[in-house]
């Protein structure tokens, strides 16, 4: 039973950074209709901006300011910045292909996952670089009872990335601008005839879902600590099928997939192997996108006759 | 009243249709003359022609061992873009796993031309049969995978072809060590041989992939201008309005993959015989990535296009940005096109260039006075750039780093600020490009390869989205 | 036929198109289209298949850029504008097959169509829309895809009308909806109409279209072949000509 509560609290944690990610994924994909597979490199950016400001309040063994407030710096940091990055991107490599073939705009794609993987090891090298996390928020902190420990990390990452999709939620359905995404996601032109701002809706939509990204890529360097350059190819694409399985482009779907994914990962590596998990992940995963191709909360596309 | 109609097609004619070539706008000038000169010659004289310097390159002119080899690179990019083309381009199924096929047929051969199977002696099976085989597998295995596309459209399929895609080299890395090699792969692959003939040499297997290629595009063109040809474009297009026209939409869907997926694995036998062992690191996402941007640089759904698209990312990936040297003069050419072409008129050009060179004697004398130290480091490159001219510090690196991220800002400045001041822009932003090359990008070619495809990637996208020789679709309102 | 002198007064005014021309990629769509809706009037654009209807209303709107020519709102040159700022200025469209958002509420829908106001009018104009059209409050909550056709029609119709606009753009309204409901929809164009906003009105059912226009114009493979007030057009001979080829 230990065991079983141990694994699921992994796959919550692993779930909760997929689903972050595989939300940013989702609403790109919503308004845009693109598989932004740069989407996995800007949590690599923003777990490295997070690094830096770790590294700048004094490094984790000797932080100069109480450890919350490094906390939140990162998070804000890393979320801005990589927001702003998000929609720096958006305007450069993508608006220029709004009505080109889709095909393009995914090479497009394609050229900026290299071209950011690639900034990143120019600048900062191949190595990989250390969180040290439990050097300022120590592991006996949290929840322990007998031999199940859930560390205070785990519990944070897990309460924040459900934060966050709530408050994402809402955002979308109750306010003007969520009204304006829906609408740009469900068709681009006629909220353009109604005089809604498209490329500020646009503009809005990359920030956001890279911004949660960012703080994706902060937590799991809090988490598992160790940071590089090529670390966001694997969650790309494992958010992205959270994303699908979910649903594609619906936020709570997004959610689902990513925990559901997330927990069966850490199952599978706990109980049958972790040689062969990405192996049985891909079959299940190709199997269910077979049978159920809409995802679990995504509505069956009518084909207009 | 008012303005009398032109004289009208026939009743039945559609108008919009019938006067479509009058309405085609041409390049001005003598370019215009050769386009439409150009649309005159026929596909099979232009196959002719591609062939004959294709063997006349190595045959007469002679290539070294290096050119040699990125000739063959180059060969199998083209032919993996080709069958590409088959899937994405003409039936515009979006196929992810296609790398998969490539790795297959380089597998399959492997297994057939080494020791690994039935040991001790293993299986030595002649070229004649052995590839045939890996090829007539690979059809089967394209079929089964393209079974999801006769429910799956879209991003869908091709998420599901990408995880084949991966799941194919968790395969070939973990599933049975003893027979596939893991991580460490296969090795002392027989060559290409069969009929007391044996090809080991370079050239040899150049000639190979240049015949192999051309068969391959006449087979294709054939079939393109076929009935199949035109069930895979009708499918690409509206695969509904298809289906009422009586076209097997799930049939000519899966010969597609089917046709894709044998062209992939030929390529991917020849590939395993000239390198005589495979890895699964050989088949993995990046190289994907590759196939891609040739096709979709070359254009999708033109296979003179795929063809030269998968010879230039190759060529340039390959040939020119491994060096420091020949990458600084693909660098500076580059760019140097690019202004050519991009800025009008010529005395813009000429002040932005003029401006570029002044901007930098100005800045190096600037910082020379300061430090010497600053600008006492050698260009990178050994290039014959100046070294009065770009700045280049003792330790080039942390200057370097900051020249690349200042330039990746500015780039994206320039685009988004209005006409003069992007002119006056281009010249502090060519500067630090220059510098930035000069201090740090030459010195590493393996990450700048890679930048600078990335680059070539969204800038090409940028400016013609449907590629070098895709045709641009006209939505008709 | 189609002199100064015939045309109603007031007609030098609302919206001109002066020799536009259009292009998509390298196919010309637009060839120097002349055209000009006075204000109260209700004017129809006739024309047949890919004959450059809708892409004039789009130009009118500034979703299409002409590579010449000019666009003049109430004496004002509006043509390098971007389309917020022509919708603010009172230009409302009501597009081909309506596009409604079909997975949000009525209401909803109607919102985004006030999406430039303040909100200061928003109850107001809301009021004004439902008392035009009394069934989308009973079915304010329900999703726009759920409707009926001719209630979808109606949404259209109010969420064009939510920014008050002075011009209302027409893409061809009869489209997939059964002989009555084209009845009704042609009714309500001439109920809104008659409260005051000029209409363009772009169809393919030219006797239909012309019942309620005042004046016509036709267009075919992008010039404009025909024009004139519009009793006069449903009696020429030269309109089947242009709809039929010789």
């Amino acid at each position: 039973m230990t065991k079983f509560t141990q694994e699921l609290v992994n796959g919550l944690t692993q779930g909760g950074l997929y689903a972050l990610v595989a939300l940013g994924y989702s609403m790109v994909y919503g308004v845009l209709k693109l598989l932004n597979f740069a989407h996995g490199d800007l949590y690599m950016v923003g777990a490295f901006v997070g690094y830096f400001v770790l590294q700048w309040f004094g490094g984790p063994t000797a932080l100069a300011v109480p450890v919350p407030i490094v906390l939140l710096a990162m998070f804000l940091l890393a979320g801005g910045g990589v927001g702003a990055l998000g929609v720096a991107i958006e305007r450069f490599a993508y608006r220029p292909l709004r009505d080109a073939p889709r095909i393009a705009p995914l090479i497009t794609a394609l050229g900026v996952s290299f071209l950011l993987e690639n900034t990143m090891l120019l600048l900062f090298g191949a190595s990989y670089r250390d969180y040290n996390t439990s050097a300022f928020i120590s592991f006996s902190t949290g929840i322990h009872i007998g031999a199940l420990n859930i560390d205070i990390v785990r519990i944070m990452v897990i309460v924040l990335s459900v934060a966050l999709m709530i408050g994402l939620r809402l955002l979308v359905s109750r306010t003007q601008l969520g009204r304006q995404m829906r609408a740009v996601a469900s068709d681009r032109e006629a909220a353009e005839m109604l005089g809604i701002n498209v490329d500020y809706t646009i503009s809005a939509t990359f920030f956001l879902g890279s911004a949660l990204a960012g703080i994706a890529g902060v937590m799991a360097g809090l988490v598992f600590n160790q940071i590089y350059t090529l670390m966001g190819f694997i969650i790309g694409l494992k958010a992205f099928t959270a994303a699908v399985v979910g649903g594609i482009g619906s936020i709570p779907g997004a959610m689902l997939g990513g925990f559901l994914i997330g927990i069966a990962e850490a199952f599978i590596t706990g109980y049958v192997s972790s040689t062969y998990t990405n192996l049985i992940v891909f079959g299940i995963l190709i199997a269910f996108m077979i049978l159920r191709p809409s995802g679990l909360l995504g509505r069956v596309q009518l084909q207009k006759v | 009243m008012a303005v009398e109609p032109r004289d009208s097609p026939s009743v039945g004619v559609d108008e919009w249709v019938a006067r479509s070539l009058e309405r085609r706008e041409y390049l001005p000038g003598w370019r215009g003359d050769v386009q439409r000169a150009l649309e005159q010659v026929g596909w099979w004289p232009r196959l002719v022609v591609a062939t004959a310097v294709g063997v006349f390159i190595p045959v007469v002119i002679g290539l070294n061992s290096f050119q040699t080899q990125v000739g063959i690179d180059a060969l199998l990019l083209a032919i993996l873009a080709l069958g590409l083309n088959v899937s994405v381009g003409w039936a515009g199924l979006l196929d992810l796993g296609y790398v998969a096929f490539y790795g297959f047929g380089a597998y399959g051969y492997a297994l057939l031309s080494s020791n690994q199977l039935n040991p001790p002696g293993g299986i030595h099976w002649p070229a004649y049969f052995s590839i045939p085989l890996v090829m007539i597998g690979a059809a089967i295995l394209g079929l089964l995978v393209g079974l999801p596309s006769r429910r799956l459209i879209g991003d869908y399929l091709a998420i599901v072809t990408l995880f084949f895609g991966e799941a194919f080299v968790e395969f070939t890395n973990n599933v049975a060590p003893s027979k596939l090699g893991g991580p460490n792969g296969i090795f002392a692959l027989d060559p290409l041989h069969g009929a007391h003939v044996q090809i080991t040499t370079p050239t040899g297997y150049f000639l190979v992939l240049l015949g192999l290629l051309v068969v391959s595009m006449a087979v294709l063109h054939m079939l393109d201008t076929s009935r199949m040809g035109r069930a895979w474009r009708a499918v690409r297009e509206d695969p509904l309005a298809a289906s009422a026209m009586t076209v097997p939409v799930n049939r000519v869907k899966l010969m597609a993959f089917a046709f894709g997926a044998m062209i992939a694995a030929m390529a991917g036998t020849i590939f395993a015989a000239q390198q005589t062992s495979v890895f699964p690191t050989d088949f993995d996402t990046p190289y994907l990535i590759l196939i891609y941007a040739g096709l979709i640089l070359g254009g999708a759904g033109s296979m003179s296009g795929a063809v030269l698209g998968g010879l230039l990312v190759s060529i340039v990936l390959d040939g020119f940005l491994r060096s420091p040297t020949q990458s600084s003069y693909i660098f500076y050419g580059v760019i140097l096109v690019t202004l050519c072409v991009k800025l009008r008129p010529w005395t813009r050009v000429a002040f932005v260039v003029g401006g570029t060179i002044v901007f930098g004697f100005v800045m190096h004398a600037i910082v020379a006075a300061f430090s010497s130290s600053a600008v006492a480091g050698t260009s990178g490159a050994h290039s014959w750039i100046d070294l009065h001219w770009a700045i280049v510090p003792a330790n080039p690196v942390t200057f370097g780093n900051i020249c690349f991220v200042a330039l990746l800002c500015l780039v994206v400045a320039l685009v988004q600020v209005p006409g003069r001041w992007r002119t006056m822009l281009l010249i502090p932003t060519l500067y630090v490009a220059a510098c930035a090359w000069e201090a740090r990008l030459s010195q590493v070619p393996a990450t700048t390869r890679l930048l600078l495809l990335g680059a070539i990637l969204i800038v090409v996208m940028a400016w013609r989205p449907s590629g070098l020789l895709g045709a641009r679709r006209v939505e008709i309102v | 036929m189609a002199t100064a002198a015939n045309r109603p007064a007031g007609v030098n005014g609302l919206l001109k198109l002066d020799e536009i021309t259009t292009y998509y990629g390298q196919m010309r769509i637009l060839e120097a289209i002349s055209l000009e809706v006075g204000s109260g009037e209700l004017v129809c654009l006739l024309g047949g298949n890919a004959s450059g209807k809708s892409t004039t209303l789009k130009t009118v709107l500034g979703i299409v850029r002409p590579r010449s020519g000019r666009v003049l709102l109430a004496g004002e040159d509006v043509t390098s504008w971007p389309v917020p700022q022509r919708i603010a200025n009172g230009i409302a469209i009501v597009p081909e097959n309506r596009r409604l958002f079909g997975d949000m509420t009525v209401r909803e829908n109607l919102e985004l169509g006030a999406v430039l106001g303040d909100g200061g009018t928003f109850a107001e104009d809301l009021g004004r829309v439902h008392e035009l059209f009394p069934r989308l409050h009973e079915r304010r909550n329900q999703l726009a895809g759920t409707l009926s056709g001719g209630e979808q029609q109606m949404v259209a119709m109010g969420r064009a009308l939510m920014s008050r606009p002075r011009l209302l753009l027409m893409d061809e309204p009869s489209m997939g909806l059964s002989p009555a409901l084209v009845q009704q929809n042609f009714r309500i164009i001439k109920e809104v109409h008659e409260s005051g906003v000029s209409v363009l009105m772009v169809e393919q059912n030219a006797t239909m279209a012309l019942s309620i226009a005042d004046r016509g114009y036709v267009l075919s493979t992008g010039q404009i072949v025909l024009e004139g007030p519009a009793p006069e057009l449903l009696k020429s001979e030269d309109l089947k000509r242009a709809y039929l080829g010789r």
